[in-house]
């Protein structure tokens, strides 16, 4: 009766890898937009070095953002599709030079916080932008599979698979992915009847790190306060900055974990209570990744096919004893 | 013993109670799957459907998948269930069989006025044949919905690649599967297959209607049946089940139960005592 239960079971294994098979050999020929860099890396964000550029126009990490993915997006159509029955068109492409928030043309921003800290008033400066999440509901669960983590840490949208129904930026519990209508691959199905343009935020210059160099805002910090690099290095220098100023880590634990450590001197409710908080304005509360409530049941789908091989084997063997049974009486 | 002949209450008995449970237990996981599935696309929202009494829930990303990953429990362990259960008992009789293509072809013309149909075993050439399109349908969208469980639980960052075809497969037999899912509703609707549908509610259907429609299935049901059987044939023959028929009803069927118990694989007649 096991040996059965083995045999069913491993057909079932076969034909699995037999898709994955297919599935990889078939990935051969699909066109991504990103790849993945070697190793799992992170990333950190130093509060206490930040200044925010004030002598600069814009910060320069902002500044360095927009220079790089400047004409990475195609101009919307005109007229842009109205969307049936919202009706809501979001068009930035006129407002690219808007640095206050995100943006689909703004994939990093400074926000402020004015806080009371070591005796007096400060302000802090905090660089925002996706957080890269360990487990990224915004990508997991994409109806296209065009928003994928990557064995780099890297969570990235593919432009041209993805349809901007925001599901992302309604999973993320930042709200980090903004809109861009007119523009996308749902252009060429029903433009008014699904999708509504191409959901943007920062893939963490996932091309750059493909050719070995550092994310944009990274290389042009002049303060220092972001660095990246191998993922069990930047926690354990997150922990210890941490330590040494007796300060606060954020994007450990939130949301599941993520690849992006703040440290701060100042608690981050404290930063969350003050910091200005709308579409596109993320705020540094405690997060948590509310997917985790359903991994419980997922394993039990994987568990599924083990239960009715089971089940399948021994009722199977209860009906052929039960007919055994009845021919022998019959028999008699 | 599923299958047995009552003549008395003019009923015989066409599935048992493990197959109706493995009937319902699929249909009714299938139809939480299919609305569940639907929801995680964004459209709960966009077309105000969270507005209706009653699905304020449907705009929950994580409830739906909550509801889907339940659904997809008792779905793929059904799914799963059927395949050993009935493959180790040898039943069959789903399963297409030389020559269906072509009689499904002669009797979807019936349909039109064209000719007669021919006598049936226990199930139709086309249902059999839907039966396989219908399980590799399921079996693509239970594969694919593993691979994205797994990748959902343990490894998200699994090869892109894999993710986007199980992703891709997955919608595409969705779709297939709300088609297929249409067509065997559509099949139940029709006037002609009506007297099959009581079958998979209450597991039997009209004796008179299995005589006239399915003779070479009672005829290896009962030792009475081949008389019935013959009956059968021979007024097909003489042109008056033709006339019953178009009465009764005469399409493909529609009660095409997961479980089978099929004519052709020899079992004993059950007896009344084993009722």
């Amino acid at each position: 009766m096991k040996k059965r239960v083995n045999v069913n079971r491993r057909g079932f294994l076969k034909s699995l890898a037999a898709a994955t098979a297919i599935g990889t050999a078939g990935a051969l020929n699909v066109p991504r937009t990103a790849e993945a860099g070697e190793g799992k890396l992170a990333t950190l964000i130093d509060l206490t070095r930040c200044n925010g550029c004030v002598d600069k126009e814009s910060p320069a990490c902002v500044s360095a953002c927009k220079k790089i993915k400047a004409g990475s997006l195609p101009e919307p159509v005109d007229p842009i599709p109205v969307p049936f029955p919202t009706r809501k068109v979001e068009d930035w492409s006129k407002k690219k030079e808007v640095a206050h928030r995100l943006t689909p043309y703004n994939l990093i921003y400074v926000q402020q916080a004015q806080v009371d800290a070591d005796g007096g008033p400060k302000t802090l400066f905090i660089p925002r932008r996706c957080m890269h999440c360990d487990n990224p509901a915004c990508a997991t669960l994409c109806p296209f599979a065009a928003n994928h983590k990557f064995e780099n840490g890297a969570v990235v949208i593919d432009p041209e698979t993805c349809f901007g129904g925001a599901k992302c930026q309604t999973l993320c519990p930042w709200q980090i992915p903004q809109r861009q209508s007119g523009i996308g691959v749902y252009l060429k199905v029903m433009p008014t009847m699904m999708g509504n343009g191409i959901m943007v935020k920062c893939d963490l210059c996932t091309d750059l790190l493909k050719e070995g160099k550092t994310p944009a805002c990274i290389e042009a910090c002049p303060q220092k306060a972001m660095s990246i690099g191998p993922r069990s290095e930047i926690y354990a220098r997150a922990e210890a900055l941490a330590a040494k100023i007796g300060g606060y880590i954020y994007g450990k634990t939130e949301n599941g974990g993520t690849s992006t450590l703040y440290v701060s001197a100042v608690p981050f409710d404290k930063l969350d209570a003050v910091v200005h908080r709308g579409p596109g304005e993320p705020g540094l509360g405690a997060v948590k990744r509310r997917m985790a409530g359903t991994d419980g049941m997922g394993k039990a789908v994987l568990a599924a096919p083990v239960i009715g091989i089971a089940a399948g084997v021994a009722g199977a063997f209860a009906a052929l004893s039960k007919r055994k049974d009845r021919l022998k009486k019959e028999k008699r | 013993m599923s299958e047995y002949i009552n003549e008395e209450k003019n009923r015989v008995a066409r599935h048992g109670a493990l197959e109706l449970a493995e009937h319902w237990a699929l249909a009714l996981s299938g139809l939480a799957l299919l609305l569940s599935g639907l929801f995680e696309l964004p459209m709960a929202a966009r077309f105000k459907i969270t507005s209706l009494p009653g699905f304020g829930w449907s705009g929950d990303f994580i409830v739906s998948l909550s509801i889907h990953y339940i659904a997809s429990v008792v779905f793929i362990a059904a799914a799963a269930f059927h395949l050993v259960y009935h493959g180790l008992l040898q039943e069959r009789g789903l399963l297409p069989q030389e020559g269906d293509l072509k009689a499904s072809v002669e009797v979807v013309k019936t349909f039109f006025g064209k000719g007669e149909e021919p006598p049936f075993a226990k199930y139709l050439p086309e249902q059999r044949l839907a039966y396989v399109g219908m399980a590799f349908i399921i079996a693509v969208v239970i594969i694919t919905g593993l691979v994205k469980t797994y990748k959902n639980v343990y490894a998200p960052d699994l090869s892109h690649g894999l993710v986007l075809w199980a992703t891709w497969l997955h919608n595409i037999f969705f779709v297939l599967f709300i088609l297929a899912f249409a067509g065997h509703i559509g099949a139940i609707v029709l006037k002609p297959n009506r007297p099959m549908v009581r079958g998979i509610f209450t597991g039997s259907v009209r004796l008179d209607y299995a005589a006239r429609r399915h003779p070479l299935w009672l005829a290896q049901l009962d030792a009475s049946a081949p008389a019935l059987a013959v009956e059968a044939v021979e007024a097909l023959e003489s042109g008056e089940t033709a006339a019953v028929m178009t009465e009764e009803g005469s399409a493909n069927g529609a009660d095409d139960a997961p479980g089978e118990t099929p004519g052709d694989t020899a079992r004993p007649a059950a007896t009344k005592d084993e009722r």
